[in-house]
């Protein structure tokens, strides 16, 4: 891949932690990649193996104390509107009511109030939530409230999205729901997406590429030559089984 | 069922009811329940009339009196009591005595609340701040009423303007503390959310500090009007040109059973008030909550 394309670049990146005790933990140890515009990458591995702190360091969340990261060939330094970031903790701001949530990257740029309410309408359209654009966030489910977080994320329109292990807290049911929302969000708008999770079946069903990382380092880093829009069919073919099984391995679990 | 008409009965992710997705509920159930605190309330203010008037009907009238003599002398004294014009008060009743103490507490507590607010909210974002407020606090919030009281006297004089300085001192004291622990109690995944959405310093003082600080706030500020009544009357009893504090020293020195338990009542009256517009202020700005 050559990385003068990539929209997004990452060099030989390192991050150390210190513990209460003085003993150091190397989160991360030379991660580089490069991604490509429109390309919806997942990052895959266990918990506590680096895919939350890498994510953070390209959301310009954490300082690295080795390599860098570029979006767009310039060096990120601190979060921007050019990466939109989807927790894995429930964000969405409690004192304002939902078209307010997806209008805030709007207001805080200063776009004229009906042009962000506008939009704000529009991406809660997108994402099936108009009805409750007037309601305060707690009087959402928890599927609802990881839509406004999608939507405000989308309308801020940022070219990359980062999303850590999103929907984790969502059941089984809900968690599909959402996915798929997000999954037609990216086929609409052709954004380039980071996912960060620890579900196989996930990276399998959303991913155009994975990347396993494991202790700090990438493991793997392959695309996924699977049909879009999957269902559980197209993961389960023997194709399918057997990347499973690859990233699986590359997991540490088989 | 309010939640009904803005929700998607087709969409499966639209939770069936308010209280479905967490919310409060808005249903006959709550009105029920509503009915049934204010009725205990009342049954614990009569529960209290009942064992005053117990024991008042047990003790010499010159150690108790029954609410009824209570409220016949605040009425009767409301407007102009001529016995406190002999301690020098002038032409003035409980009333404007009051008056006198509720502006009091009011500018008190409105000035050194803010100080106490924007310290707090302040020191708990800015290390360096932190640790030159926690030790002054620390200090200031020691120093006894006993003391801190005639000292303001010494200093300024019997001017309202000590009453309010000692009033504002220790609302701007508990506040720091209230603000602080508000301020810390925002979970820091709103600020990294708005600066993910390009929100700058001010941005996520204006959007996230201000709004995730206030439910503590408003708490706090309940609390501290709670406390600075006493300081205030204290400080009145001290030494004031004015205020019911006054006219609870002159009728101690009349042995005047019946004005103090009027004046007792017109303090708690006052306070109950006050704290109920706090509550229905409190309940407009965090809706959310």
């Amino acid at each position: 891949m050559n990385p003068r394309q990539a929209i997004l670049s990452v060099s030989d990146i390192g991050v150390r932690f210190v513990r209460a005790d003085g003993s150091p933990v190397v989160a991360l140890n030379g991660v580089s990649l490069n991604v490509l515009p429109g390309e919806f990458v997942c990052i895959l591995g266990r918990s506590g193996h680096g895919k939350t702190t890498l994510l953070n360091v390209i959301a310009g969340l954490l300082g690295a104390q080795r390599g860098e990261v570029r979006v767009m060939n310039l060096p990120v330094t601190r979060p921007g509107t050019d990466r939109g970031v989807i927790f894995q903790q429930d964000a969405v701001f409690p004192w304002m009511r939902v078209v307010d949530n997806v209008a805030f990257g709007l207001r805080v740029r200063n776009v004229p109030k009906q042009e962000r309410l506008r939009i704000a309408r529009e991406h809660l359209a997108l994402v099936g939530l108009s009805s409750v654009a007037r309601a305060w966030p707690r009087e959402l489910s928890g599927g609802m409230r990881a839509r406004v977080a999608i939507a405000a994320v989308f309308a801020n329109d940022p070219p990359i999205l980062l999303a850590d292990e999103p929907f984790g807290a969502l059941d089984y049911v809900t968690r599909r729901q959402v996915q798929a929302v997000l999954r037609d969000l990216w086929h609409r708008t052709g954004k380039t997406v980071l996912f960060v999770t620890h579900d196989v079946d996930e990276a399998m069903m959303l991913g155009t590429r994975v990347i396993v990382v494991n202790n700090g380092r990438i493991a793997e880093d392959r695309p996924i030559e699977l049909p879009m829009p999957r269902s559980d069919d197209d993961v389960a073919t023997p194709a399918g089984l057997a990347l499973k099984h690859l990233l699986l391995h590359h997991m540490g679990l088989e | 069922m309010r939640f009904r008409s803005i929700g998607r009965p087709s969409d499966p992710l639209l939770p069936r009811s308010r209280t479905d997705a967490g919310g409060s509920s808005a249903n006959p159930l709550g009105t029920q329940r509503k009915l049934v605190s204010a009725l205990y309330s009342l049954a614990g203010i009569a529960l209290f009339f009942a064992v005053w008037w117990a024991a008042a009907s047990r003790l010499p009238r010159s150690r108790l009196v029954t609410p009824l003599e209570a409220g016949r002398d605040l009425w009767t004294n409301f407007l102009y009591s001529p016995r406190l014009g002999v301690f020098g008060l002038g032409k003035v009743g409980y009333g404007s005595l009051m008056l006198y103490t509720l502006s009091n507490v009011f500018v008190g507590l409105i000035t050194g609340g803010a100080i106490g607010i924007l310290i707090g909210v302040s020191s708990a974002r800015l290390r360096l701040l932190r640790v030159f407020v926690d030790p002054v606090v620390l200090v200031l919030g020691t120093v006894p009423i006993l003391v801190a009281a005639p000292l303001f006297l010494l200093w300024f004089g019997v001017v309202p303007f000590t009453q309010v300085l000692l009033v504002a001192l220790y609302s701007a004291v508990m506040m720091v503390l209230f603000s602080q622990r508000a301020a810390e109690n925002v979970d820091p995944i709103y600020e990294r959310w708005a600066m993910t959405f390009g929100g700058r310093l001010g941005d996520r003082i204006r959007h996230i500090l201000v709004p995730g600080t206030v439910p503590e706030i408003i708490g706090g500020l309940r609390i501290t009007l709670a406390s600075v009544w006493g300081l205030e009357i204290f400080a009145e009893i001290l030494g004031a040109p004015s205020g019911i504090g006054q006219a609870i020293k002159a009728l101690t020195n009349l042995s005047n059973v019946p004005g103090l338990l009027a004046c007792v009542v017109i303090v708690a009256v006052t306070a109950i008030v006050t704290d109920v517009v706090l509550v229905v202020l409190a309940r407009r700005v965090t809706a959310w909550a």
